[in-house]
């Protein structure tokens, strides 16, 4: 899974920390999304795609 | 205020049990095997317990959640692994009594063996997991 969040992230000029306080998680979470290494739940998607103005698809980006 | 509730709780325990073991080391005459390394595993435990718990306080102090639904899914796989070392440490610590030692464990000292072994298993899991993604 690939994921536009860093992109985004720098576009509101938002750090890990600050999208982390943002959604309430931690910043390793944030971390794990960006690189693609960990599955959110449904819940923290839509938490991501709100914090930063955007929709789950525009995010979060599955390879077949 | 749960959490932080929480945190000084861990730290209550954690000094117990380090006092709890003082007392136990102080008490004993003569050392045995597993009286030597069971007061190690007590320690590791206490040490990652302790790290676990500094870490949920740092997160705090930033304004950020102790846990959050990665670290919760960290905490249920890990319990899960520490269930299962639990089962078969209970078969295992008896038949590795057998084996090297040729004689049965007490009951107290599979219990004890059960309770540390498990408990291990949890914390090196959680460690493991949590920094990792999924």
């Amino acid at each position: 899974m690939k994921t536009r969040i860093k992109e985004l992230r720098a576009r509101y000029d938002l750090t890990q920390e600050d999208l982390a306080r943002k959604i309430g998680v931690r910043r390793e979470t944030i971390v794990f999304l960006e690189k693609g290494k960990y599955n959110p739940s449904l819940k923290l998607a839509y938490d991501v795609a709100k914090a930063l103005n955007t929709s789950i698809e525009e995010i979060f980006i599955f390879d077949d | 205020m749960k959490e932080k509730l929480t945190i000084i709780l861990g730290f209550g325990i954690a000094l117990l049990v380090v006092f709890t073991l003082f007392i136990y080391l102080i008490a004993k005459d003569t050392f045995e095997i597993f009286d030597i390394a069971s007061p190690i595993i007590v320690i590791i435990l206490v040490a990652t317990s302790t790290y676990i718990i500094w870490d949920r306080l740092k997160n705090i102090k930033a304004g950020l959640p102790a846990q959050d639904e990665r670290l919760k899914n960290a905490g249920y796989k890990a319990g899960y692994y520490g269930f299962i070392a639990a089962i078969w440490s209970a078969v295992g610590s008896n038949m590795g009594s057998m084996i090297l030692f040729d004689q049965e464990l007490r009951g107290g000292l599979v219990t004890a063996a059960v309770v540390l072994i498990s408990g291990i298993v949890f914390m090196i899991s959680y460690l493991f997991l949590a920094g990792k993604g999924n």
